[in-house]
């Protein structure tokens, strides 16, 4: 009994340690914008902590570095159960455009799991707070994947393993077989 | 001591400027850059968003000579909007949404399936010169859709695997 | 053992019954009951008022307890150089700061009042302390050792000023014994004795420093510069901790108001324990204001401030020796 209470009580006061792995900073100042009157967060009961033994939420930004890939696990592995993690901004949920720089490994779920994406560059306060919103369920997402098409109708396909190279130039050939 | 009480009185006259912001909605200055949202009416396959691209992250398929296929995927998009300051028929638009939190990376991906109109002798060499020609995404691709990877060279897939992914030790 | 504690020190005014006995072990345990129900209570009035003070709308008022709850039931971590020091070091705050609640008067007289005096008390205050610091050392990482350095400097200037102040009081009155300490406040002798007055100044700068709020906080709850003596503690220890940093401000505020400001503690039980929460809530408004507009003092700007106040309080400490 004791034990729902706790997870219910976990809901709503959640502290949050903020990493940052190699971002521009961009991302950094959004969060702590987040914690301003203008955009409160500690009315949910969200506090920003200093350590990552007192946390139950690590928002993560900036993408995951060569030389701060160990560390960003070791920040994880000493985070108690149960916890969460937030990627925030554009490097973090998928690299950004460093994503194939010589420093960058990639996104961080390259080295820890994450449970939430916040896209942007660099989100906004208000996106932020709908993400947290989002993984407290008071709200549901707003994207889901789209698919379009102009035409459609069957038609003969070329497979990779059809081309091929005649003096220096790359040739489909159009076969019937689809 | 009496002035910070006087502090206090004056913090406190401003009242309580929080914006009730999960309540209600947030509105978007006019030029805001958002995710961009692709009209598939309007795309005449060029390629030219996926060339310009600070982050690669638009993948073009040629699933066939008639049957372009161009996706999306959110991830890296930082919403810089060169896609749709060069897109020549305007068919990107940068849509004030920002509420894109999401649990699963898939879910940001918009994919087009665009029919390229293709010249009856030998495939797509309509010439074109002018801007169309500087813009474009020239050659017949192949991007690795499914791993959602950007394959550098045309001929990479008779060469060679592609480029491999950096290596880390990560002991 | 309340049996042999009064024949050692040969009370022969009242022959104490079995009733009383345990009329004074429910006044204590109520005593307990009373910190650990109303001490996480004070703590979201301050998070609550501060957020006004700074535009903006905070907390709900009953946040620390839905933060103690979550606290309690995240798993336990345990690192650190001695893991059974951390333990002790939880444990021991907590029950230190709950055994002084059992000689602080809350609403009706101090239950243990007859079994201790008031070097007891400043002892008890000390072993606060000192389990923060036994925390600290447990943990043994570079932070920790930094906060539990910072935490001795300002024990060893602080603590102190608490024992100056009850010897200033325990002279005014003539004995040690904690009732008449209690009871011999500034207001009960015939003439405004200057040294009490001295001494309740000193007290109301320093409370601040006691319970270690901005400005005063370099040592415990610095989690934004350094991360302090609690870094690695996880889950239930943490959860112990606070709950010994929070019940700590209520219990000295209650000491604080017992002590000089015991007006209408006399009347029934319920109408007292009404008026000690009005009490301590101004009290606690106070210290809320003062951490809402201030910033954090450096460790050496803080020690030179103790070391002026500890000046003030000998100076009062001679004035009640003289005979003011």
């Amino acid at each position: 009994m004791l034990r729902k209470l706790c997870q219910k009580a976990f809901k709503k006061s959640i502290w949050v340690y903020h990493a940052n792995s190699g971002g521009c900073n961009g991302c950094d100042i959004e969060v702590l914008n987040v914690l301003t009157p203008y955009y409160d967060v500690e009315r949910f009961g969200i506090k920003l902590v200093g350590s990552p033994r007192h946390a139950d939420v690590m928002l993560c930004q900036g993408p995951a570095l060569r030389s701060t890939a160990k560390a960003l696990e070791r920040a994880y592995q000493a985070m108690p159960a149960p916890k969460l993690v937030f990627a925030i901004g554009s490097c973090a949920c998928g690299g950004g455009i460093w994503y194939d720089s010589y420093s960058v490994i990639g996104p961080i779920d390259k080295i820890i799991p994450v449970d939430f994406y916040v896209p942007g560059c660099p989100p906004r306060p208000e996106a932020i707070v709908y993400g947290v919103a989002v993984a407290l369920g008071v709200v549901d997402k707003k994207v889901a994947p789209v698919k379009l098409k102009q035409l459609e109708f069957p038609i003969a396909r070329y497979h990779p393993e059809d081309l091929q190279c005649e003096d220096g130039m790359v040739v489909y050939r159009k076969l019937d077989r689809i | 001591m009496i002035s910070k009480l006087k502090e206090a009185i004056i913090c406190l006259k401003a009242g309580k400027v929080t914006l009730p912001y999960p309540f209600e909605a947030a509105p978007v200055p006019g030029r805001f850059r958002g995710r961009p949202v692709f009209h598939i009416e309007r795309c005449i396959g060029c390629g030219g968003c996926a060339n310009n691209c600070p982050a690669r992250e638009i993948l073009i398929s040629d699933v066939c000579q008639e049957i372009r296929v161009m996706r999306y995927l959110g991830q890296r998009c930082t919403y810089c909007g060169r896609c749709a300051d060069v897109c020549p028929e305007h068919a990107i638009t940068m849509s004030g949404e920002f509420e894109t939190a999401t649990n699963d990376k898939k879910d940001l991906q918009q994919e087009l399936e665009v029919f390229m109109g293709t010249c009856q002798r030998c495939g797509r060499c309509f010439a074109a010169p002018g801007p169309l020609e500087q813009l474009m995404m020239k050659g017949y691709r192949m991007d690795d859709l499914p791993a959602g990877r950007w394959i550098y060279k045309s001929k990479s897939f008779v060469f060679s695997e592609g480029l491999p992914d950096v290596e880390i030790e990560l002991d | 053992m309340q049996r042999t504690q009064r024949l050692r020190s040969g009370y022969a005014e009242k022959a104490e019954t079995e009733d009383s006995m345990s009329l004074a072990i429910l006044k204590g345990i109520a005593n307990v009951i009373l910190v650990l129900a109303a001490a996480p209570f004070f703590e979201g009035l301050i998070r609550k008022v501060t957020a006004r003070i700074q535009s903006r709308q905070g907390p709900p008022l009953w946040q620390p307890y839905l933060d103690l709850l979550k606290l309690f039931g995240k798993e336990d971590i345990e690192s650190g150089e001695s893991p059974v020091m951390q333990r002790l070091g939880a444990c021991l705050s907590l029950a230190a700061v709950l055994t002084l609640a059992w000689f602080v008067p809350m609403g009706a007289a101090a239950p243990l009042s007859e079994a201790g005096d008031a070097i007891l008390v400043i002892y008890l205050l000390t072993l606060c302390g000192v389990s923060t610091l036994l925390a600290g050392l447990a943990a043994g990482s570079t932070y920790s050792l930094f906060g539990v350095s910072r935490e001795m400097m300002c024990m060893l200037t602080l603590e102190p000023l608490l024992a100056v102040a009850m010897i200033v009081a325990a002279v005014e009155a003539g004995s040690l014994r904690l009732n008449s300490v209690l009871g011999a406040s500034v207001y009960s002798l015939e003439s405004l004795p200057v040294a009490g007055v001295l001494m309740l100044v000193v007290l109301l700068f320093s409370l601040q420093a006691f319970v270690g709020r901005v400005p005063f906080d370099t040592a415990e709850a610095e989690t934004e510069i350094m991360e302090g003596a609690l870094i690695e503690y996880s889950g239930p220890k943490l959860g112990l901790f606070k709950y010994a940093q929070m019940s700590k401000l209520f219990v000295y505020c209650a000491l604080l108001v017992g002590v000089f400001f015991p007006w209408g503690s006399t009347w029934p039980y319920p109408i007292a324990l009404v008026l000690l929460l009005l009490k301590v809530a101004v009290l606690v408004l106070l210290i809320t204001v003062l951490g809402a507009t201030h910033a954090r003092y450096r460790i050496d700007q803080a020690i030179r401030y103790y070391a002026a106040l500890m000046v003030l309080s000998l100076v009062a400490l001679t004035l009640a020796l003289v005979g003011f």
